[in-house]
């Protein structure tokens, strides 16, 4: 029987679970073994799920501590030699893979988000140039396979009542640690509207309710950024001030409320995935640029929308 | 002090052309640049050497010999010295064996930090740095956005980090190799006017295989433990515009837009 | 001759309010619109003029441009600063900014002689908001118009966007008032018409402040007939197609108010919601209703002929929109002086040129293809184009835009970027016996080529040089050039 390995981090868990249907794709349906590892405390989330569940104690190595995290999972690959490890692409993950895939030898396909059959190969799906390529993978080389995976891409849909046998693992190699964790502060908000994935943007037809974007903006997890107009009206700061002379950005989603779109603003606006505008007037030229264009007023739009998003939620609550 | 800065030149991915009609996206004379990640950690390296006689940043890359201008330009800058690794034989590494080969080299040199990017634009593993440092028995992180203002000195490094939901502060025993974010924002400067032809030819040393000592089954094609099979482009769809009324129905057009994009949690 | 001394001379005669010595007021007055990045990034390499002055009346810039005249010491006269080619740039360590701000009365509306009479330190915009309740208008519409004030607009020979129907500032002014070096102060009268032996208005209309102090002028008003805009806009093939359809509609003696071209790449900057890659053709037109009509069934017909260029029309609400939005504030420079120092850019530049029908699509299409081959940072340009706006019986002008990404340090932008390309929009412009400058003025940085656009004429305007100006303490470097400038020009071989 095959085995597979799933490191499940702290805080991920249940991403972490996801990713053996990653494993059933790349293997194809054959039967596997499967052991999740874990650090110290957390060890009931994966309980159903997998066949074993280890924990890592006596030291459990901290959640930044990739050289200790890498000798313990070594040393109990030399003691079960799994077929495939798999694990989460988070930020943390994406340091852990590589470190471990180079102590193991092995080669490593970073960040799947897909697996693909061609010639009755299983490719790893991964992508490249930004987003803007695909490349389909295969590992040679000796066992195990390895892969990180992104998180949210793949949904497992198997059994969750597993009699799971649960063990203690310690680890009996230490490395000197040369990474201290001084403190950690939780992240409450983005600080620069060019880092954000979203911005909910207010402009000259929306001056009256502009304080009334930001729940909505919060609802989205995005930003709530502004036209020139705004900014010149002194109701936005100029940090969130969208165009030529304000930031670029370059947001997955831009909401465009109240904004005519004139040229010096467009130009701010750089590789925009998705646009919508809310705008009394139709013929304002951002508006051409939009996905959606809600014709109407932008801070009944945003009223309107915030109650829809919220009864959403209720219903699945 | 001396700091080593990995740099990686990679096609400009922001002036890319993709042509609709044979859906593919156009290779041709695409530009090559430093990778924004790598920029900003050089950056920081020259700006900590203007404030400090002692710090000495030397640039290393691999690439083929055509980067060689490239990595003249970094010099120009004022870094002072730049090596590339460069060899025929090293062609179609991946990042295995490309790990394998900067370590080598790193493996004789002098060094009490290796600075680099995080994430490359282009291909975006983050395997490289990491890869080394465990090449080289250092420890290493990533996802860096500010460095102290006294870090390196006294053979620590002091520095924030960004991840997910959190920022971290850590400190690190020197000698390790750390990973700098585009989002720092420390930015490299331009070369001046006067400095434009400036023959850089005595800073700049070229590593090859003869150096190095691969055999042919531990580098290039051979010693890759991981192929690309094929590649193939994303369905790029050109805009198809809604236009609705601020009633229930546009209000609920929009909402499941939002939803299909992924952009309610 | 040193600061304190002349400043100390000056409390003579002027007092304290009318004398600035502000340190950031005296860094701004280093250079105009031409170096505005490296003066939003702090890297401006002329010195700082020793004040800046506000005159009360004429008799006072007789006292100044005298005292400067005996002592030496350089003179630009000042108004609205939207100056884009060096013309206010300061390139002796001895200068006295003389600025308009106290001469800022509006002195006569006369609505029935169709004149108004106005200080050089009036804001057209101004008198603009005078006349409009009246039921008037200046006809003078450049870009500028919120910020720009008449000394400048008669100094530079400025035109507006309407100029296709009211004219140019020369088909505006009337009389005016000036003040030369040695104190003379002349006062042109107003009349209709007057052949008084040579046009004498024209020594001080377009001097660009090298040979007279400029204090009053009156020009002519127009009616102002709102109601009856029209509005046309097109996409056309190519910018031939447009310049061809321009000499129809004015040749055949129509006016529009406006009537403008533009290529694809400056259109897609413009009118990025409809120009789906094409070049553009605009027309408004303006006046009393039967004019309009006709004007409109001229251009109809115009288009008509070359329909084959024609790829269609545009919704006319989305150009009388865009009109709408058009004009600088100052709100507008500030934001954009904000922007220049937070960013590594500005909105790029502009070099326009005059020539007649035929020469014109000529001299485009060799600039721009000079600029794609030549120019060594071509590949930084990010945007490359041109646009007519000002249409004559017998020609038109270009106005070529150009932005590009600044991979460079602000101070050597100018040597690796502006400069460049400026010069071979010039070249290939003087090359076809076209005009270097339409309407911006000379300025410092086309004064290397004076010469070659005036070819044998460059005499006359050395006698009035020397002659009103023979020590040569008028804006030096404007107009003239100067060895002395050569390394603000930064005139380096690339």
């Amino acid at each position: 029987m095959k085995k597979a390995l799933v490191y499940i981090e702290n805080g991920y868990e249940a991403a972490a679970i996801d990713l053996l249907e990653v494993v059933r794709q790349v293997g194809q349906n054959c039967a596997f073994e499967t052991c999740a590892l874990c650090l110290g405390g957390n060890g009931t989330a994966p309980e159903g799920y997998f066949d074993r569940v280890i924990r890592v104690v006596q030291p459990s190595p901290e959640w930044h501590d990739v050289l200790s995290i890498t000798n313990a999972i070594e040393e109990l690959h030399e003691r079960d030699d799994f077929d495939c490890i798999v694990i989460l692409a988070t930020p943390m993950g994406r340091l852990l893979a590589p470190r471990l895939a180079m102590r193991l030898r092995v080669g490593l396909v970073a960040d799947v988000t897909d697996i693909r059959l061609q010639d009755g190969e299983a490719l790893m799906v991964r992508p490249a140039f930004d987003g803007k390529i695909l490349a389909g993978i295969v590992s040679t080389g000796s066992k195990p396979l390895m892969m990180s995976v992104r998180p949210g891409v793949f949904s497992y849909k198997g059994a969750r009542d597993k009699a799971t046998d649960k063990a203690d693992f310690i680890p009996m190699r230490a490395s000197p640690r040369q990474v201290e964790l001084l403190e950690a502060t939780k992240k409450k908000t983005f600080s620069d509207i060019r880092d954000c994935e979203v911005l909910i943007s207010g402009g000259g037809g929306i001056i009256k309710g502009f304080d009334q974007i930001q729940p909505l903006a919060d609802e989205l997890r995005g930003m709530v950024s502004a036209s020139r107009r705004a900014v010149d009206n002194q109701i936005a700061p100029r940090s969130i001030q969208v165009g030529q002379s304000g930031k670029m950005v370059s947001p997955k989603l831009y909401l465009a409320l109240g904004i005519h779109g004139s040229m010096q603003h467009f130009e701010g606006l750089r590789d925009v995935k998705h646009i919508v505008c809310a705008n009394t007037d139709r013929y304002a030229p951002i508006c051409s640029q939009a996905d959606i264009v809600v014709e109407g007023d932008a801070l009944e739009f945003v009223n309107r929308l915030l109650a829809r998003i919220r009864r959403g939620k209720e219903s699945k609550g | 002090m001396k700091i080593i800065c990995l740099a990686k030149f990679i096609p400009d991915v922001d002036h890319f052309v993709y042509d609709y009609e044979r859906n593919v996206l156009v290779r041709e004379n695409m530009d090559l640049v430093l990778n924004p990640d790598d920029a900003c950690a050089l950056a920081y390296a020259l700006a900590l050497k203007k404030n400090r006689q002692d710090v000495e940043v030397e640039v290393l890359s691999m690439a083929p010999l055509s980067l060689l201008p490239n990595l003249k330009e970094l010099l120009r800058l004022g870094a002072d010295r730049g090596v590339l690794i460069s060899d025929a034989f090293f062609s179609g590494s991946d990042t295995y064996a490309t790990s394998c080969i900067i370590a080598r080299y790193l493996a004789d040199a002098q060094y009490d930090v290796i600075l680099s990017g995080t994430h490359a634009l282009d291909g975006d593993t983050e395997h490289v740095p990491v890869q080394v440092a465990e090449l080289l028995g250092l420890d290493h992180m990533a996802y860096i956005v500010r460095f102290d203002d006294d870090s390196f000195l006294n053979g620590t490094c002091v520095f924030e980090s960004e991840f997910d939901n959190a920022n971290a502060r850590f400190r690190v025993r020197l000698p390790c190799v750390l990973g700098v974010l585009a989002e720092s924002r420390y930015k490299l400067p331009f070369v001046r006017y006067e400095n434009l032809d400036l023959n850089v030819d005595d800073r700049v040393t070229v590593v090859t295989n003869e150096e190095l000592g691969f055999s042919h089954e531990e580098v290039g094609i051979a010693g890759s433990l991981t192929k690309v099979a094929s590649t193939w482009q994303p369905q790029m769809k050109k805009k198809e515009q809604v236009i609705v009324g601020n009633d229930d129905e546009g209000i609920e057009t929009v909402f499941q837009f939002l939803k299909k994009e992924g952009y309610m949690p | 001759m040193d600061n304190q001394k002349i400043l100390s001379d000056l409390s003579k005669f002027l007092t304290p309010e009318q004398i600035n010595t502000n340190a950031d007021d005296l860094y701004d007055a280093r250079a105009d619109r031409y170096k505005k990045y490296a003066k939003a990034k702090k890297v401006v390499d002329t010195p700082s003029p020793t004040a800046i002055v506000y005159p009360k009346d004429a008799e006072e810039v007789q006292k100044l441009l005298e005292y400067c005249n005996a002592n030496q010491v350089n003179v630009i006269p000042r108004a609205g600063k939207t100056a884009t080619e060096g013309g206010l740039e300061n390139w002796k360590e001895h200068t006295l900014v003389i600025d308009c701000k106290n001469l800022d009365k509006i002195v006569k509306i006369d609505t029935y002689n169709m004149q108004a009479t106005v200080q050089a330190g009036v804001q057209l915009q101004r008198l603009e908001d005078e006349l409009r309740p009246l039921g008037y208008t200046a006809g003078h519409s450049p870009q500028s118009k919120p910020v720009a004030q008449y000394g400048g607009l008669v100094a530079t020979r400025s035109i507006g966007q309407f100029s296709t129907l009211y004219g140019g500032i020369e088909d505006m002014l009337v009389g005016l008032e000036c003040v030369f070096p040695d104190g003379h102060i002349s006062r042109i009268k107003n009349v209709s018409r007057r052949a008084g032996g040579p046009d004498i208005r024209h020594i001080a209309m377009g001097n660009e402040g090298s040979l007279c102090f400029i204090t009053e002028v009156t020009v002519k008003i127009f009616k102002y007939y709102p109601d009856n805009n029209k509005f046309y806009g097109y996409l056309i093939k190519d910018v031939d197609t447009g310049i061809k359809v321009l000499r129809e509609v004015v040749a055949n003696g129509y006016r529009p108010s406006v009537a403008r071209t533009y290529s694809e790449e400056d259109a897609k900057q413009h009118f990025y919601h409809f120009h789906e890659g094409k070049s553009v053709l605009i027309f408004m037109a303006e006046g009393p209703l039967g004019i309009v009509n006709a004007t409109g069934e001229g251009i109809e017909a115009a288009v008509e002929k070359f329909k084959d260029g024609i790829v269609k029309q545009v919704d006319s609400k989305l150009i009388e929109t865009w009109f709408n939005h058009l004009n600088w504030s100052q709100q507008d420079l500030d934001d954009e002086r904000q922007g220049m120092i937070d960013n590594d850019k500005h909105d790029g530049f502009t070099t326009e040129i005059s020539a007649d029908w035929e020469t014109i699509p000529k001299i485009y299409y060799n600039v721009v293809n000079r600029i794609r081959n030549e120019f060594p940072r071509a590949k930084d340009i990010t945007m490359l184009g041109g646009h007519s706006s000002h249409s004559y019986i017998n020609g038109t002008n270009m106005y070529f835009v150009y932005n590009y990404d600044i991979k460079a340090e602000p101070e050597d932008e100018m040597r690796l970027y502006h400069h460049p390309i400026q010069t071979i929009i010039v070249e290939e412009t003087l090359k076809l016996g076209g005009s270097m400058c339409h309407h911006h003025g000379i300025g410092k940085y086309r004064n290397q080529w004076t010469e070659e656009e005036h070819g044998s004429a460059y005499y006359m305007l050395e006698k009035l040089k020397a002659a009103f100006d023979p020590n040569g303490i008028m804006n030096f470097g404007t107009i003239f050039p100067q060895a002395e400038g050569v390394k603000y020009q930064q005139l380096d071989k690339q």
